[in-house]
């Protein structure tokens, strides 16, 4: 994704990256088990990875984040705020 | 096999041959680790064969179990579920803390995947803050050598404070070691040391508040850890809320003390408690990879798992892809199952023949020839169905690709309320409901698992088949292909609408995330793969086995009795010959029961006959089409059919027959698809959930649902078909 001048207000989440995008966790905005799920893969502040690739429908993801693969569906995506990195 | 692995098996199979006794307590450890530490392998490499399956006390997660004799003790080994953490959301992680927690096993040891140790020493932290005797052990260390990884196994152990050993499980390296540290633990020769990470300043103050509150109730901290329960308490773990409100004398203090700190942490550092807690973790693991792990030189993350999975998980190759995978493992299943399943089939129609020869006549006679062995042969005709459908699911899921088949087929899925692995028992229930059931098992969520259950036997089996192929042929003679395909698909869209009603309504609530690791690929050991073929063999019989010929025992009795010589309808009939007599007054209990219920019958268009045939159905569908035969010969005894089984005969005399139309056809055919699965179905029902309440539920909802649509469409047909 090339589109990094977006409106300041506007946050980024992870269901927006193309595969291929590096990204930086912000926060995680996802509550009860969901929430727990995503810490345990590791899905905490400044953590990096990348989105590897996507299924059919664009629908769930994969991601790559301490050296292991997690795939998620697009919308538990959506809680996880990020930043691009390059 | 590996000599060091061999050795000690064979030291505790001389102990089994010479009985020797030991006095001195039983040392029980327990392994533990993430899904994809290569656990089962540890677990193998060291009670080999010697290995017990039952289940978790009030729960279905199969607990695997097996004693060894080493060095003059008896170790007992318990394989906890594998777990990516010990939060309360699934059942296995509550499995696994509940179980440290009260069973209090002498020695815990965590395996971990030398190739991932970020992802699995966040595990190995929570088992240490539970204050748990621990032993780690770097497993698949080959693996990580390969890889350029270089681990300063005595650094880490000291940093962490806990004894690491190095192991390759697939290979039986390091197992000696591992028992020896776990022995020398036991005896106090070796510490694991109970400090735990620093979680900061504020983090720290906070916990030591929660301790405090909760020390208030000294027999509630002789019973779960004040320490640990006070993390979960700040990481709002439910289960710990869900203890300290029931158990703890000052629960409202408790409680109340941890709403205020976690307010105060989420003001300091603007995000909640639990994610500060999970953060402090993995920085300090980062911390301890750094000091004892070197990479050398780094991976490139093209390794071959990417390579695979750029073409598996391809955006528009995955299904496909999959689909393929799918149709080898059906493919192998039911090409080599069916013949074997046949042999067994005619092996024990002939030694039902044989005993009827060799007993004197009588009740004696049919009940063991055609009640107990055509019984035990209806349990067995499916074993190397289940064996074969087993071991290509468990090399499906030991290689990895079990993930990736999930992640493919997930967005489907859905839709309907389910989960992506649920593709995994409709598509084995086309081939027979019995190993679906089964495979459902590979759902963690409870509520995903009974919602495939009790859907999957909607899917037409291989029993099924045969007899709505011989239907349709029967009563839409000129579109009997058209039909059947139509039928087909009508079974795979009701199982999902039921499915998705069924989520709604009585199995709502959260969906279970889909938040999973892919684990890189891998080739499981031949010894993993035969032990669990194994177990699932022997499962089989052991459970099913024992409900099914009781059930047939009691459908041969209301086929049999009240027993005239000449009026024998045996379900599964072993000796057909034996049909061509008369009917007696009357007839059987179950041609009493079909004759009774016709007037409700009649309303799908069904006679007492189909009733009779449709009820024998329930022991297994095949026996639907024999038991028409049966009964077309007892009604017409002057010209009984030949050989009562034979299709073509069935196919016309269904067709000939003025009581039956083609709409009555098409209710009798969606009937047969929906109506009560086969008694081995239910069986398993029972096994795999635990309670006679879901196989009685099953029985109950598919009859009913069966039968409402098997009037409507006899009603619709009579309108719409001539």
């Amino acid at each position: 994704m090339t589109n990094t001048n977006f409106p300041k207000k506007s946050v980024l989440t992870l269901d927006k990256l193309a595969p291929g995008s590096h990204f930086c966790i912000q926060r995680i905005r996802a509550h009860g088990e969901v929430g727990q799920r995503l810490l345990d893969m590791g899905f905490i502040r400044n953590a990096t990875g990348q989105v590897l690739r996507e299924a059919l429908f664009r629908d769930p993801i994969e991601v790559i984040l301490n050296g292991s693969r997690i795939s998620l569906r697009r919308s538990e995506a959506r809680l996880i705020e990020v930043i691009l990195i390059s | 096999m590996n000599f060091k692995g061999y050795r000690w098996r064979h030291r505790h199979r001389s102990w089994l041959a010479t009985g020797q006794q030991v006095k001195e307590p039983v040392i029980r450890i327990a392994l533990a680790g993430n899904p994809n530490s290569g656990k089962t392998s540890i677990f193998n490499a060291i009670t080999g064969q010697h290995q017990r399956v039952g289940n978790y006390p009030g729960v279905t997660v199969e607990k695997k179990f097996g004693r060894i004799f080493y060095r003059n003790r008896i170790l007992e080994v318990i394989d906890l579920p594998g777990t990516y953490s010990l939060s309360a959301y699934s059942l296995d992680e509550m499995v696994a803390r509940d179980f440290l927690v009260n069973e209090k096993p002498d020695i815990v040891i965590d395996i971990l995947d030398s190739t991932n140790l970020e992802r699995h020493l966040y595990l190995l932290l929570q088992f240490q803050e539970m204050g748990v005797p621990l032993i780690g052990a770097l497993n698949m260390a080959d693996e990580a050598e390969s890889k350029g990884l270089i681990i300063d196994v005595e650094n880490l152990s000291q940093i962490l404070g806990i004894p690491l050993v190095r192991t390759v499980g697939n290979k039986g390296e390091g197992i000696e070691e591992l028992l020896t540290a776990a022995l020398d633990l036991y005896n106090g020769r070796l510490s694991s040391s109970q400090r735990h990470l620093n979680y900061g300043v504020h983090v720290e103050e906070a916990h030591n508040q929660v301790i405090a509150a909760l020390e208030q109730d000294e027999e509630f901290t002789k019973k779960y850890p004040a320490h640990w329960l006070a993390i979960k308490l700040l990481e709002e773990d439910p289960d710990a809320q869900k203890k300290v409100q029931q158990e703890h004398t000052k629960a409202d203090t408790v409680l109340s003390v941890t709403e205020s700190v976690k307010k105060n942490l989420t003001r300091q550092y603007q995000t909640e408690a639990r994610n500060i807690v999970s953060e402090q973790r993995y920085a300090y693991i980062h911390g301890a990879i750094k000091e004892a792990v070197r990479q050398n030189p780094p991976t490139s993350p093209y390794d071959l798992t990417e390579r695979i999975d750029r073409i598996v998980l391809h955006r528009f190759l995955g299904i496909p892809i999959f689909l393929g995978v799918m149709f080898l493992i059906y493919q192998f299943t039911f090409r080599l199952g069916n013949p074997l399943s046949d042999l067994i089939g005619n092996f024990f129609t002939l030694l039902g023949r044989a005993v009827h020869g060799w007993l004197p006549e009588g009740i004696l006679q049919d009940l063991i020839s055609n009640g107990i062995i055509g019984g035990v042969g209806s349990v067995i005709v499916f074993l190397p169905l289940v064996v074969l459908l087993m071991l290509g699911l468990a090399f499906l899921e030991d290689t990895g690709y079990m993930a990736r088949a999930a992640f493919v087929m997930d967005k489907f899925f859905h839709l309907f309320g389910l989960h992506g692995r649920s593709f995994i028992p409709f598509m084995v229930a086309t081939g027979c409901a019995v190993p679906g059931v089964m495979s459902a098992r590979l759902l963690a969520n409870p509520k995903d698992r009974i919602v495939t259950i009790l859907v999957t036997p909607f899917m037409m089996c291989g029993a099924k088949a045969p007899v709505i192929a011989i239907l349709t042929a029967a009563f839409f003679p000129e579109h009997s292909a058209l039909v059947f395909w139509g039928v087909w698909m009508l079974s795979w869209l009701m199982a999902f609408c039921v499915a998705l009603i069924f989520r709604r309504t009585l199995f709502r609530g959260e969906q279970t995330p889909f938040v999973m690791e892919l684990p890189p690929y891998r080739l499981p050991t031949l010894q993993t793969i035969l032990l669990h073929m194994w177990q699932k063999a022997r499962e089989y019989l052991k459970k099913a086995g024992t409900i099914i010929l009781a059930a047939s025992i009691v459908i041969w009795f209301l086929f049999t009795f009240p027993h005239s010589k000449a009026n024998d309808t045996g379900v599964g009939s072993v000796c057909q010959s034996e049909i061509l007599a008369p009917a007696a007054q009357g007839g059987s209990y179950a041609v009493r029961i079909g004759r009774a219920v016709e007037p409700v019958l009649k309303l799908a268009g069904f006679d007492w006959k189909l009733g009779v045939a449709l009820f024998a159905g329930v022991a297994a569908k095949e026996v639907i089409i024999s038991t028409l035969g049966i009964l077309y010969g007892i009604e017409n005894a002057a010209a009984p059919a030949a050989n009562g089984t034979s299709n073509l005969n069935i196919r016309d005399l269904l067709r000939n027959d003025p009581d039956y139309s083609r709409a009555s056809g098409l209710a009798l055919i969606i009937f047969v698809l929906f109506y009560t699965p086969c008694l081995a179905t239910l069986a398993m029902i029972k096994k795999e959930l635990g309670s006679w309440k879901w196989p009685l539920f099953e029985a109950g909802y598919t009859l009913t649902f069966a039968f409402l649509l098997a009037i409507a469409s006899f009603q619709l047909g009579k309108l719409l078909l001539v």
